[in-house]
């Protein structure tokens, strides 16, 4: 049985900051799901702001480490779909006040 | 799944030059268009001499440099040999020097010039076009890439057989073919690349999600149709078809400005930082280009071609290119010196790695500067001009200092 809970897991990954926005994975509302077996073995389930992303790899990296370091993790994968495509509806209401905050140009 | 490795992306050292070096010919550049008549026909040799020592030295150079990190972006697969960036600056470099001051001062050299960056231009293309060969999903995109670097080939062919016929005299009508070689490079190769890439950045940047993309399949095709239309029409000296196929590349640009609405529409962020603004800028002076040149169409007058041309370059290139250093630099800074740091220490933020003060003042001199000497153009003022040209100038200081200031952040993390 494990002790894990999903919400642990999102909490460890909320220490992973976008560099050009400035918010965390989860409140940008990138992390869709985390399965977590009874062996402990934790699939994390999302996707990138754009697809061409040139930090692709090192954000999954970041993620992986940051739920490695849960104590009791087993073995750790990170999935990176396309379905459903991110929109900015499935951000916290705080990034999108402060996406769209200012006024706008045109 | 398709993700760049650190294996794709090129090091920093490798492409930082391209930066450097471009804003130092920026910066000069700018300098030099204070001895510049704008009441020069456009075939005048210092107007020419300058031009090249721009395209080549600044646009060429920045895009190459840029092009080298978001190749593997645009297409999904790594460079077929990005070393081969290594050789490409400095080849370029000392082609364009010796080509823009060969035009004004030694028509001789222009053929070593020339050929110089011809060389430069043909590896950058080998590595491209092999990096090409591995792409599995060819999409509009990719195929509009290919035909731009084809279209770039034939310009810079084009451009090294005129220098021949300016530099040792073999029997080329430079005339007949200065508009092919314009129409090539300018809107075959630079306008086609930006429109591809900006269906990147524009997006990613801005977070636009879900928009039509039927605007910009439109702008490629068109583009294309008419760069080859117009190729065609000047080798058969069919006059009437350059207008037409001038006509259709204006069409292209329309719906390439439909689309940037579209994209803008459909953004999440909204904030007006440095790159928010030089974009909007850029595409405002895009549209005054285009009002421009169709007017020239129907109002044969010099001073509306030169007008369109320098909204075009100085406007439009320009604050394109600017704008996006703000965000590539930070980029490739960050990557090299704080990536390693992540969850071991607080790193920066990409906005804070730029100096927005100055930023802001090269935005606003060069914004001003760019449209008082537009208007000594179309005016015929050699006075408002320079005016305009002064302000360019600050604003180039600016920006060669902020160019500094951001490759240097983080140095002390080496």
């Amino acid at each position: 049985m494990c002790n894990i809970t999903k919400e642990q897991v999102y909490e460890a990954i909320s220490t992973v900051i976008d560099p050009e926005v400035g918010f965390n994975l989860v409140e940008m509302g990138l992390i869709y799901d985390a399965i977590i077996e009874e062996s402990c073995n934790i699939r994390v389930v999302m996707t990138l702001s754009t697809r061409g992303c040139p930090l692709h790899q090192m954000i999954t990296q970041w993620v992986r480490e940051a739920v490695e370091r849960l104590e009791g993790v087993g073995v750790v994968e990170v999935d990176v779909v396309w379905e459903p495509a991110w929109n900015i509806s499935m951000a916290d209401d705080n990034v999108k006040a402060a996406l769209g905050g200012g006024a706008a140009m045109w | 799944m398709f993700s760049i490795s650190k294996d794709y992306a090129p090091p920093f050292e490798m492409i930082a030059p391209f930066f450097k070096i471009g804003a130092f010919f920026y910066l000069t550049g700018v300098i030099f268009l204070l001895f510049l008549d704008p009441g020069s026909s456009y075939s005048d040799m210092n107007i020419i001499g300058w031009t090249h020592w721009f395209l080549l030295g600044f646009i060429m150079m920045i895009i190459f440099g840029a092009m080298a990190q978001l190749v593997p972006v645009v297409v999904e697969v790594g460079h077929f040999s990005v070393d081969l960036y290594l050789v490409i600056w400095p080849l370029l470099m000392a082609g364009t020097v010796i080509m823009g001051t060969g035009f004004i001062f030694l028509p001789a050299a222009l053929p070593y010039g020339g050929l110089l960056v011809l060389t430069a231009m043909i590896i950058f293309l080998y590595d491209t076009s092999m990096t090409l060969r591995r792409v599995e999903h060819i999409s509009l995109t990719v195929k509009t890439v290919a035909v731009a670097n084809l279209f770039l080939l034939s310009g810079i062919v084009t451009g090294f057989v005129m220098s021949l016929a300016i530099g040792e005299g073999i029997g080329v009508d430079v005339n007949k073919w200065l508009g092919v070689h314009a129409v090539l490079v300018l809107g075959g190769y630079v306008t086609l690349t930006i429109m591809g890439l900006s269906l990147i950045l524009l997006p990613m940047f801005g977070l636009s999600h879900g928009f039509d993309e039927t605007p910009i399949n439109r702008a490629f095709k068109l583009m294309i149709a008419g760069v080859l239309g117009y190729f065609f029409s000047s080798l058969f000296g069919i006059g009437w078809g350059n207008i037409l196929f001038l006509l259709v590349m204006f069409a292209s640009v329309s719906f390439y400005l439909q689309q940037i609405i579209i994209i803008y529409k459909t953004r999440a962020r909204k904030e007006n930082d440095i790159w928010a603004k030089s974009m909007f800028f850029g595409y405002g002076s895009l549209s005054f280009a285009l009002i421009l040149g169709i007017l020239w169409l129907f109002i044969d007058a010099q001073k509306l071609l030169l007008g369109s041309a320098w909204f075009l370059v100085m406007g439009f290139f320009t604050f394109l290119i600017n704008g996006h250093l703000y965000k590539i630099i930070p980029f490739l800074v960050w990557f090299k010196r704080y990536s390693p740091l992540v969850g071991k220490e607080r790193v920066p933020m990409l906005h804070e790695m730029y100096p927005k003060r100055e930023a802001e003042y090269e935005f606003i001199f060069s914004a001003a500067g760019v449209a008082i000497a537009g208007m000594g153009i179309l005016f015929g003022s050699a006075t408002l001009f320079k005016a305009g040209v002064s302000f360019l100038i600050i604003g180039a200081g600016f920006m060669f200092y902020s160019v500094a200031w951001m490759i240097n952040y983080g140095k002390n993390k080496e």
